[in-house]
């Protein structure tokens, strides 16, 4: 049996003036990188807007893909980020967005039991969809991409233009967070401010 | 590292071996990061529950609209492209059966060298009709090829060393020739 092709096999053909190979990169990348947008825009018409934008950002005749700079994956999500950018910029996203002023600290010390213990199944993915929706945009993409749609370290911090290790802090970050707002969900308060990390340029 | 940095999602371009080190070194870290780790599994459940999520279908069929707009100015559609290397390949075919008629092998010799370059132009022995061209012997075996209905002059297929009736060189014949996906003739057949 014939091994799928790799992305940049499928990229090859479809400059090449292969229409199934556009339709298959479309059908293996099209489906996280509309998730992705949709997460963090969380409007479906922006995520329909910038996944139809990725993909026609390929037909550019320098559509900027240098395979040894990063993947296709990376170059992909990379650019739906810059365009949510600009979507955060134009219109101020109707989900919450990073304001910089009021990151979230770390409450202490620390609970580690689970604050999800007591949810059922349901319940667990609602909260947690409201609690990453609340995330700070640094920290939600990262959430997003490492944890929703498995993009890798070494991706992510292409996508994010960051090192690698940025991207592990940063997860952990936001994951904390994530159990702090369940706990606070839980609890009905608010949670308790310590120390802040400095902010990333990024 | 230390905790801080451990946590600063504006700290250095640290190796990943050094967050490892540092939380199997710092018990408070540890207990963080732990503190993190059931929401871990919620994220996966949250994960599976999208996974049907995508575009419509309205994305997918603007998109193959603009490719075809984008490419077609570029190049024509492939069964056009065939075509016009059919076409070409024609003429080709043509003027080389003529530059070979000057040196053109006995029958039997013709005969002797078709199995050969049958296997190598990936034609199969069933089609016997057609004739394997000398310049497809090493051409890649695949299915992909096209037939296309030609028009050569009669002397196309004296000078390929098959028998024709003296009706005259100036008139031609119709062949099909099956043109493989690099656009080169492998083989021809006449029809009349």
């Amino acid at each position: 049996m014939k091994p799928p092709e790799s992305d940049h096999q499928l990229f090859e053909r479809l400059r090449a003036g292969r229409e199934q190979a556009f339709v298959a990169l479309y059908h293996k990348r099209q489906p996280a990188l509309y998730r992705f947008a949709l997460q963090m825009s969380g409007s479906a018409a922006v995520a329909e807007d910038i996944t139809q934008e990725v993909f026609l950002a390929l037909l550019r005749d320098e559509c900027g893909y240098d395979p040894s700079r990063g993947t296709l994956v990376a170059y992909l999500f990379g650019i739906a980020r810059k365009l949510l950018l600009r979507q955060y910029e134009r219109r101020r996203s109707d989900v919450p967005v990073d304001t910089g002023a009021e990151e979230p600290g770390f409450a202490e010390p620390v609970d580690a039991s689970d604050p999800l213990a007591d949810l059922t199944a349901r319940e667990r993915v609602e909260a947690l969809r409201r609690a990453v929706s609340s995330l700070p945009r640094r920290y939600r993409e990262v959430v997003v991409l490492c944890d929703l749609e498995e993009v890798d370290y070494a991706d992510a911090a292409a996508v994010l233009g960051c090192p690698i290790g940025t991207v592990r802090s940063r997860l952990h970050r936001a994951r904390l967070m994530l159990a702090g707002k369940l706990r606070d969900e839980r609890l009905g308060g608010a949670s308790v401010p310590a120390w802040k990390a400095a902010r990333c340029a990024i | 590292m230390n905790c801080e940095d451990y946590w600063n999602d504006s700290a250095g371009p640290w190796p990943e071996a050094d967050f490892d080190a540092h939380l199997a070194a710092c018990p408070s870290c540890a207990a963080r990061y732990a503190a993190g780790r059931p929401v871990v599994a919620g994220l996966r459940l949250l994960a599976a529950g999208m996974k049907h999520v995508s575009a419509p279908p309205r994305v997918e069929a603007h998109l193959v609209r603009a490719y075809r707009e984008r490419y077609s100015r570029r190049m024509p559609p492939q069964g056009e492209a065939r075509r016009w290397w059919a076409a070409a390949a024609a003429v080709l075919l043509a003027a080389g059966a003529l530059w070979i008629g000057a040196r053109a092998p006995r029958p039997a010799q013709v005969a002797a060298a078709k199995a050969p370059v049958a296997a190598a132009a990936g034609v199969e022995e069933e089609d016997a009709a057609f004739i394997p061209l000398p310049n497809a012997a090493g051409s890649p075996q695949d299915d992909d090829v096209d037939l296309v209905r030609v028009q050569l002059p009669r002397s196309a297929i004296t000078a390929l060393g098959i028998p024709a009736s003296d009706d005259g060189d100036a008139e031609s014949v119709e062949a099909e020739v099956l043109v493989g996906p690099d656009g080169m003739a492998r083989a021809v057949r006449f029809l009349n």
